[in-house]
């Protein structure tokens, strides 16, 4: 290798250069791509409103406008003609000068009365067509994957599955991350015997903590239950103020401790950060998890975010323990001694130059993660357990389709999403790691 | 070797707290009233009077069973304005309801007061007798009468359990209409003025500031923890002498529940870690020892493909294709034997023989949950091994390759593997709840699973302690088995 070549060598460019040579990694994360494009426009692809409608003059855009809109449909001498409700009208049967369908025109939660009781792919197809007749159903309005027990569409089920299965993948490997990220870098930064702070200090961070607990969350507990009942935002916004009441108080506490001059207290004591992070990283794996996110969905009321964010944090263990192990190598290096040296903050020599540098095996360690937190969504869906009735993912699907085993589209189609899903997370980890890391490469 | 089990013996006890405080934690914040789910299903049968004495009497009895008149925790940390005998407080939503006015106004003697006055308002309210009325009187029809009282008791029973303001005042104004309109309420009068009075009291009071001032409190050994953990050396054995409580569903014990099912699913997650070890291990030899050929790369995609398969796909798969009219009806769907030809009396062969079409679909998918994962293991564990020194030396002294492998190279890569035996016990009680869901086997997993849907958390919470603490017992002993197995581990 060249000087120049040396000079220019990027870990980020080296590491794309070695992914791409793994062609079935690459065409996963292609296909990635076109998953998430396809969650982002699941409401176009599939959706029982027209995308675009001429209708007796008025140009109007159904799928883009929100459901509880309505429009007043004047005749041309201005006297109203009819009023059109976007959620209960039923577009198929309007006469339309020109109309645009979406791909699929047929919406995940919405039941089509005439094709109920699992009709198949292929099979007879009813359809109710401008005049009220009941007729085979045009190409157009065939159900392409067939239907459910109450008549809903699986294809659209599916589409709009992807997006609950990005988005269960997002939030909790986000919640994940912070928290695994975090805790794993100040145990290998600090590990044991490097978080040094005088024992006076050490004893007021503790009083503060308790203080902080009981103002922040003991004290404000019903504005917080208040808030949570008004909904999630601002349920996440008490949350915050209890969050930023903790932390208050705890720099209070700490800067109190400045006051006291006894030599004595003034004393060195080192926090065990290491010995914390790594128990609690050992009490968390000795659960078995999916038994654990059962117990506390079942103590919590239903809801899809609350799976998610119980995912999320049963399941920053893996990440911690990479960042852990990573940063226990970094601080012996040169770069980040040089930091300490110039006497740079921990917080800066951590989050500024050592973090920076360790991502690279969470990365794999994230990756792995939304592919098993995908898993334990669908498995939780297919069992009906923690995610409401209503909403349609593909383990619900499955459910149906293992329900009535003669609607195998039901347990195919979903099956094989979730199947492909995880495969490409998988792969797309596997291929990372080797790119990222030779070392690990099995 | 000896300090290090210790060691490890030590680190485990505080492991075991910690998951015994979790799933207590979990268990008390469950919804509902667990007095109210249990004296449903004993209620008994009688005039609607004399049922709601007894129900009352049974719910009392109930909760001193339950030990729920006792204090949480050993201590609690509440603060100064609210009572430490908060916990004798009978009815869950009662306490919430004095705990939150309390919080409010930071006066609890005022609040005890207007709570007090409630209940004897109640108690007047009870004694109220729309057919004594009736009869004492000409001009009101009895259902009116009727009507007016319940009315009145309704309110009372919502002012009990309510402490937002404007709901208290909007019940006051109702019963203050009632008791203006109708003369024969005239006995409560006294009462509801003082309920008022008390009211008013509490939110004129100006002792908020006492709420800001934290207050531990000390209970002893006499909580709630301490009598689900130990016991209390009478009625109550305790979780660690196998009392788990009773089900809500049944109020049949959870032990002898348990006890019943765990055969089924710990026999059957044995068959197919065994099974699983059987087929990964001479697969994970080979591929490790053929490595980089084209039968490994064909073997590391096909497993790495079956990794990502969901067994509940698998399971649901081979339903629809062996154990469905329309395609091969190989096997039946559910169950584990055929209720009109299975005969206890049977010998166990017979059984078996009888039963091995029910179980082979649930082995396989069983089987096939650790099967992959296991040759990846395996077959990295084994290349691993296979470029250390040692083999190398066993090579160089003219070993033929089999002896090499099979008795120099698997005894050291078995190891790794180990560890996932430890994972056996905790499957067995907490059942594969998804596969056992599948194929309608009578285990653990289905037994979690209806106890889910039902509600019933001494169920759930009593198999995730015990998995908790058999995943904890299970790593203690591999790694104590690793470090007798293997010298070279080094425990620091």
């Amino acid at each position: 290798m060249s000087t120049q070549k040396t000079e220019n060598f990027s870990f980020k460019k080296y590491a794309w250069n070695q992914f791409k040579k793994d062609k079935i990694a690459l065409v996963c994360l292609y296909l990635l791509f076109s998953l998430v494009v396809l969650a982002v426009l699941a409401p176009y692809i599939a959706n029982e409103r027209p995308l675009y409608a001429d209708y007796k003059g008025y140009k109007l855009y159904p799928a883009f406008a929100s459901e509880s809109r309505t429009d007043s449909i004047f005749k041309s001498d201005g006297k109203l003609d009819e009023i059109l409700q976007y959620d209960i009208t039923d577009w198929r049967t309007l006469d339309f000068n020109k109309v645009v369908w979406a791909p699929i025109p047929y919406s995940p939660s919405t039941m089509d009365r005439y094709n109920r009781d699992y009709v198949s792919p292929s099979g007879k197809q009813r359809f109710k067509n401008k005049n009220g007749e009941i007729t085979d159903a045009p190409s157009k309005f065939r159900h392409k994957l067939g239907t459910d027990g109450i008549g809903r569409d699986l294809a659209a089920g599916l589409i709009h599955g992807t997006r609950i299965s990005l988005m269960v993948g997002l939030v909790s490997m986000g919640i994940a991350s912070l928290i695994g990220i975090f805790l794993g870098a100040l145990a290998g930064f600090f590990g044991d015997n490097k978080l040094k702070m005088p024992r006076i200090k050490y004893y007021f961070t503790l009083i503060g903590l308790f203080f902080g607990l009981f103002y922040g969350f003991g004290h404000r507990k019903y504005a917080l239950a208040d808030g949570f009942s008004n909904g999630i935002m601002s349920g996440m916004i008490e949350l915050m103020l209890s969050i930023l009441v903790l932390v208050l108080s705890i720099f209070l506490f700490r800067f109190l401790s400045r006051l006291i001059k006894v030599d004595k207290l003034q004393e060195e004591t080192f926090v065990p950060i290491d010995t914390f992070v790594s128990r609690g990283i050992e009490l968390l794996n000795s659960i078995p998890r999916l038994l654990l996110i059962i117990t506390i969905t079942a103590v919590v009321e239903r809801s899809i975010w609350i799976v998610m964010i119980i995912i999320g944090i049963t399941g920053w263990t893996g990440i911690a323990r990479f960042t852990r192990a990573e940063l226990l190598r970094i601080r012996s290096l040169e770069f980040v001694q040089a930091a300490e040296s110039l006497g740079y903050s921990a917080k800066r020599t951590i989050f500024k130059h050592a973090l920076p540098n360790a991502l690279a095996p969470v990365f794999i360690s994230i990756a792995f993660g939304i592919a098993s937190a995908i898993l334990i969504e669908s498995g939780l869906s297919f069992l009906g357990i923690g995610v409401p009735d209503d909403i349609v993912t593909w383990g619900s699907l499955l459910n149906l389709g293992r329900q009535n085993l003669e609607a195998w589209w039901l347990i195919i189609y979903p099956g094989m999403a979730i199947f492909i899903t995880i495969t490409i997370y998988n792969m797309i980890a596997e291929a990372s790691r080797d790119a990222l890391d030779p070392r690990l490469k099995s | 070797m000896l300090k290090y089990t210790i060691e490890r013996v030590l680190t485990f006890i505080p492991m075991l707290i910690a998951i015994s405080l979790l799933s207590f934690v979990i268990s008390i914040n469950a919804p509902g009233d667990p007095v109210e789910r249990l004296a449903k299903s004993a209620e008994s049968e009688g005039s609607a009077q004399e049922q709601s004495g007894a129900s009352k009497k049974i719910k009392a009895e109930l909760r001193k069973k339950l030990g729920l008149d006792l204090p949480i925790f050993y201590f609690s940390v509440s603060n100064l304005s609210t009572s430490d005998t908060l916990y004798r407080i009978q009815d869950k939503y009662h306490k919430a309801t004095l705990e939150h006015l309390t919080h409010k106004s930071g006066n609890w003697s005022k609040v005890s007061d207007y709570y007090k006055e409630l209940l004897s308002l109640q108690k007047v309210h009870m004694k109220l007798n729309s057919k004594d009325i009736f009869e004492s009187q000409t001009e009101l029809e009895l259902n009116t009468i009727n009507e007016a009282v319940n009315q009145v008791g309704f309110e009372i029973n919502n002012l009990l359990e309510t402490s937002e303001g404007e709901l208290i005042d909007l019940s006051f104004s109702k019963i203050d209409d009632k008791l203006s309109n109708y003369s024969f309420l005239s006995s409560l009068n006294s009462r509801f003025e003082n309920v008022k009075k008390y009211k008013n009291e509490i939110n004129i009071s100006e002792d908020k500031w006492r709420t800001y001032i934290p207050k531990i409190n000390w209970y002893g050994s006499k909580n709630q923890y301490h009598l689900w953990l130990f016991g209390n050396g009478k009625d109550r054995k305790g979780l660690l002498r196998g009392d788990f409580g009773i089900s809500y569903i049944d109020s049949q014990p959870i032990s002898t529940k348990i006890w019943q099912k765990i055969g089924i699913s710990f026999s059957l997650s044995l068959i197919s870690i065994l099974l699983a070890y059987l087929i990964s291990i001479p697969i994970g030899i080979y591929s490790a020892h053929k490595k980089d050929s084209a039968v490994d790369k064909g073997f590391s995609l096909v497993l790495f493909i079956l990794y990502s398969m969901p067994s509940f796909f698998v399971g649901t798969l081979l339903l629809l294709q062996f154990a469905n009219p329309d395609n091969l009806a190989w096997f039946p769907v559910s169950g584990i034997q055929d209720p009109t030809l299975f005969d206890p009396e049977w010998s166990f062969w017979t059984k078996i023989k009888h039963r091995m079409p029910f179980l082979i679909l649930p082995i396989i998918t069983y089987t096939y949950g650790s099967f992959a994962f296991l040759s990846r293991i395996m077959r990295v564990g084994m290349i691993d091994v296979v470029s250390q020194d040692y083999i190398r030396t066993a090579r160089a002294k003219g070993l033929g390759e089999k002896k090499v492998i099979l008795k120099h190279a698997l005894r050291n890569s078995l190891l790794p593997i180990i560890t996932v035996f430890a994972a056996i016990f905790p499957m067995a009680i907490g059942g594969s709840i998804i596969i056992e869901v599948i194929f309608s086997i009578p285990g653990m997993g289905v037994e979690v699973y209806n106890s889910i849907l039902n509600y019933d958390y001494p169920m759930i919470i009593t198999v995730f302690t015990i998995s908790g603490f058999l995943t904890m017992l299970g790593y203690l002993v591999a790694d104590i088995l690793y470090a007798v197995v293997d010298p070279r581990i080094s425990y620091k």
